[in-house]
């Protein structure tokens, strides 16, 4: 074997390496749920923001989502409008929301219970209404 | 076949590199730079707007405290009773101790007796947030520093290196020592720092900061300095004007006309 095949077959090793890496950076791209909020190709394709009218009647994201994932959402959301001045949340079907616990609270709200039942149930004590005013809280 | 390990790895990570970059060719939307430009959309671009504040302190005289009463109660500033545990976002200093290092040998003693509303400068070169270890308080890009108490954990260098006093911190729970509830704004918890934010929260409905529209003398001008056309600017030309402390060089936003 002469020095150039050799040169070739490292070649071929480290292109399989670069290709197996490719492929799993992918997987892990579009495989995993939470990407579904932020990196969801509908959104991109979305119209821009300021367009449409803040939509605030219906919900963001399938309740299904939501029961997972509404602390991800939450903490993103905070991050965008808070440090970023973004304050648009576009969904999937093009729907516009303004990036606020007032959003969410605008409907779920009107049950003083909604967010408390859950976090019994589950045993978590989020620190959200140390500050904000929660629905128990808020004048019907 | 001689070939050592060093060598391999070397030509291995060269075919990898020709790889990435013959894939970068080849596939226009390649996945290691992928970027929602979705999210760009309505970003604002940070330095094109600067918030900033006129009181004219010829108007605002008296023992009004209107502006006071209606910031304090809209972002439910608490109120422990004790000057120790004083939380404040707007109030009013005298003349000397809000402008220490200005001149007053022979100054108009009207003047010098007026008491002059002072909050948080907003300054364009903010010591508070080069202090801050967990990067809580910021400048924001509309020229506000703000604080995001999310991730305040009280350790109050802000504070002191806050050279006009403008941050207070909660000893106690907050929550029992407001008097009237409002919804407009939370509450913070015990044990974080707080100070004015310029209204933000108001900003993005497009209202005027609580204490420019509660004030009965109109005394308070709010408006962006980089706009040359606007009421501020066309107010800070026309008038001598006055920061606090302008020696520091932190720039505030802040203006006050004598």
């Amino acid at each position: 074997m002469n020095k150039f095949s050799k040169f070739l077959v490292a070649l071929a090793a480290g292109l399989a390496v670069f290709v197996a890496a490719w492929f799993f950076m992918q997987a892990g791209h579009y495989g995993s749920v939470s990407a579904h909020a932020e990196n969801s190709p509908v959104a991109a394709a979305a119209p821009a923001p300021g367009g449409a009218p803040i939509d605030s009647s219906k919900c963001i994201l399938p309740t299904e989502y939501m029961r997972a994932h509404h602390m991800q959402v939450l903490n993103k959301w905070r991050h965008d409008s808070v440090r970023e001045g973004n304050r648009t949340y576009v969904n999937p079907q093009g729907e516009h929301f303004d990036k606020s616990l007032n959003t969410c609270l605008g409907c779920h709200g009107s049950n003083p219970m909604f967010c408390f039942m859950c976090h019994e149930f589950a045993n978590v004590k989020p620190t959200c209404w140390d500050c904000h005013l929660s629905p128990m809280e808020v004048p019907q | 076949m001689s070939q050592n390990r060093r060598e391999f790895l070397k030509k291995a990570g060269l075919g990898a590199l020709a790889g990435l970059g013959a894939a970068a060719g080849l596939f226009p939307a390649f996945a290691l730079e992928q970027t929602d430009m979705s999210n760009f959309t309505d970003k604002p671009v940070p330095g094109k707007v600067r918030w900033g504040m006129l009181i004219d302190t010829r108007k605002c005289l008296g023992n009004c405290t209107e502006c006071i009463v209606r910031c304090h109660h809209d972002h439910n500033v608490p109120d422990f009773g004790k000057s120790k545990n004083e939380v404040k976002w707007i109030w009013k200093s005298g003349y000397e101790n809000a402008f220490p290092t200005a001149s007053t040998q022979f100054q108009n003693p009207e003047v010098l007796e007026r008491q002059v509303l002072t909050l948080c400068n907003h300054c364009a070169e903010p010591p508070c947030t080069k202090a801050c270890p967990t990067e809580a308080t910021f400048k924001r890009w509309d020229g506000i520093v703000s604080i995001d108490y999310h991730r305040c954990i009280g350790c109050r260098f802000c504070m002191a290196a806050c050279p006009y006093g403008s941050r207070s911190f909660n000893w106690l729970d907050p929550r029992p020592n407001i008097k009237e509830l409002s919804t407009a704004y939370p509450t913070r918890m015990r044990g974080v720092v707080e100070k004015c934010n310029f209204c933000s929260e108001r900003l993005v409905k497009n209202e005027l900061p609580a204490c420019v529209e509660s004030c009965p003398e109109k005394a308070l001008i709010f408006g962006d300095l980089n706009k040359p056309d606007s009421e501020i600017r066309k107010l800070l030309a026309a008038n001598e004007t006055m920061q606090r402390k302008p020696e520091l060089g932190t720039l505030p936003s802040v203006f006050y006309i004598i």
